[in-house]
């Protein structure tokens, strides 16, 4: 199926709101030489072996002041160094900025793989789940930014918390100007888990304001990621991105309203999480006949 | 009038409006309140409105539900609330203002709440920045139904009981207050 409007407003919406949560809210924590451990992944190709970090989604965007983006891993055993920050590019590797992981093209599993990088302090997921499946019945790892409780891999592709997770609930058409423009306006609600509630509330806060904010519309080829969650080009900056792409006729958020879990309601669940929504309005003029 | 002398004609122009004036009220008011009590009567008998009053043992008359539960215990109100009640009372308080002269008449404002003012004043039982009159216009998910079953008592009563599972997507939205809004918001603009 080729790209539809739903795909591209997943997409345009998910960048900016990572975006717009990493300036407002500085919310990354850098790590220094972190030990990326080896550990067995069935679904990766055998050409590469995996070597993860305690934490999951690393931050991408380059156009975030203060946060380190890594373009290598050191690995510290070999006499060559192959690997090295300072060399750009990815030779024989790539990172898994989703998973928080190097896969290096070696035979070998007894690298010492360290790698600097920031850390999301809240993981982004589009998911396909209710809000009742998200909070009350599935069962997250908390992959702590501060203080990680284990410093042994964290397990990819799972969700973990502190995160937020997108849905697009509603989406309506109705006239808007001669000619057939069209009004679209579509519900997009943020299901925000975190282990306490200050970074709840400082989320909550950030996206409040976020009234008005124009978004451009960015396809999926401009996606960052490849297939191995590694950056396309090497370097991705959501703001050189996004002037590529008109706000005039971006996505406009026309209303957003946020709330929080009531503390009874929350002593109901079996975790222990903070629970908070964001229900975003966006509207659309354009011409879908066209 | 154009035959009246001029001095009479502006006596007129002058006078009139002040002799007229609780006439027209009058007559405006008793179509006001005739509409008012229309809009109220409406809200009502809404299959949405009449299921939440009849409270955790009603079945689901509106329909958003597919029949299974009831909306009172789905949204999560503790039994004995009144979730309809601060509804009422906004749509009672609904008054009009004499606007003055009109060049023909008089002219009337009629504060009407918007849509968003009773959203204000309807939070959901478990996340109060959210509405659940919004929420049968765009959908509520079926969480506070299980925080509800997932509490040491159930807060409704009944919800614990229900056997069939009900989900947020099982949820069918339904016009509720944004329609009964703008469709009375019109109505009273054409009162004369």
């Amino acid at each position: 199926m080729i790209e539809q409007y739903n795909h591209k407003l997943t997409n345009s919406f998910m960048l900016w709101f990572d975006n717009y949560l990493l300036t407002k809210g500085e919310a990354y924590t850098n790590h220094s030489g972190v030990t990326l451990e080896h550990y067995a992944d069935e679904r990766t190709d055998s050409d590469y072996k995996v070597y993860g970090s305690p934490y999951k989604q690393w931050v991408i965007d380059s156009s975030i002041t203060g946060a380190i983006i890594p373009d290598g891993v050191v690995v510290g055993n070999t006499p060559t160094g192959s690997y090295n920050p300072s060399i750009s590019g990815r030779e024989n590797m790539a990172i898994d900025f989703d998973n928080g992981r190097a896969l290096i093209k070696t035979s070998n599993e007894n690298y010492d793989v360290t790698c600097d990088f920031s850390v999301k302090d809240f993981n982004l997921y589009f998911a396909n789940e209710t809000e009742e499946d998200l909070i009350v019945e599935n069962k997250y790892t908390i992959n702590s930014r501060i203080y990680p409780s284990v410093e042994a891999p964290i397990e990819p592709y799972d969700q973990v918390i502190p995160a937020v997770f997108f849905n697009t609930s509603t989406i309506q058409n109705k006239g808007f100007a001669f000619g057939g423009m069209e009004e679209t306006t579509t519900t997009v609600t943020a299901t925000v888990m975190s282990e306490d509630s200050y970074m709840l509330d400082g989320l909550l806060s950030i996206f409040a304001d976020s009234r008005n904010e124009l978004i451009s519309v960015i396809p999926m080829s401009d996606h960052p990621f490849n297939e191995f969650n590694d950056l396309k080009s090497g370097t991705y900056n959501y703001k050189d991105l996004s002037k590529q792409y008109s706000k005039c006729n971006g996505l406009y958020i026309n209303d957003v309203t946020t709330s929080k879990l009531t503390d009874r309601a929350r002593k109901s669940l079996s975790n222990d999480i903070f629970v908070g929504f964001i229900d975003f309005e966006i509207q659309h003029h354009r011409f879908r006949h066209q | 009038m154009k035959n009246l002398p001029r001095d009479v004609q502006e006596a007129l122009r002058k006078q009139l409006p002040k002799v007229v004036k609780n006439d027209f009220r009058k007559i405006f008011k008793k179509e006001f309140d005739s509409l008012k009590k229309e809009m109220i009567k409406e809200f009502l008998s809404h299959p949405v409105t009449l299921e939440i009053i009849a409270g955790p043992n009603s079945t689901n008359i509106s329909g958003t539900l597919n029949g299974n539960s009831n909306l009172f215990a789905f949204i999560g109100f503790s039994a004995g609330e009144e979730p309809i009640k601060p509804i009422l009372e906004m749509l009672e308080k609904i008054s009009f203002k004499d606007g003055g002269e009109a060049n023909v008449g008089r002219n009337f404002s009629v504060d009407m709440p918007k849509a968003n003012d009773i959203f204000a004043i309807t939070p959901m039982p478990w996340a109060t920045g959210r509405s659940w009159a919004k929420g049968i216009e765009t959908g509520i998910s079926g969480l506070g139904y299980l925080l509800n079953k997932s509490g040491r008592s159930s807060r409704s009563g009944v919800a614990i009981q229900v056997k069939n599972k009900v989900r947020g997507g099982g949820f069918s939205n339904k016009p509720y207050i944004s329609a009964l809004i703008n469709k009375y918001e019109n109505k009273f603009k054409e009162l004369k």
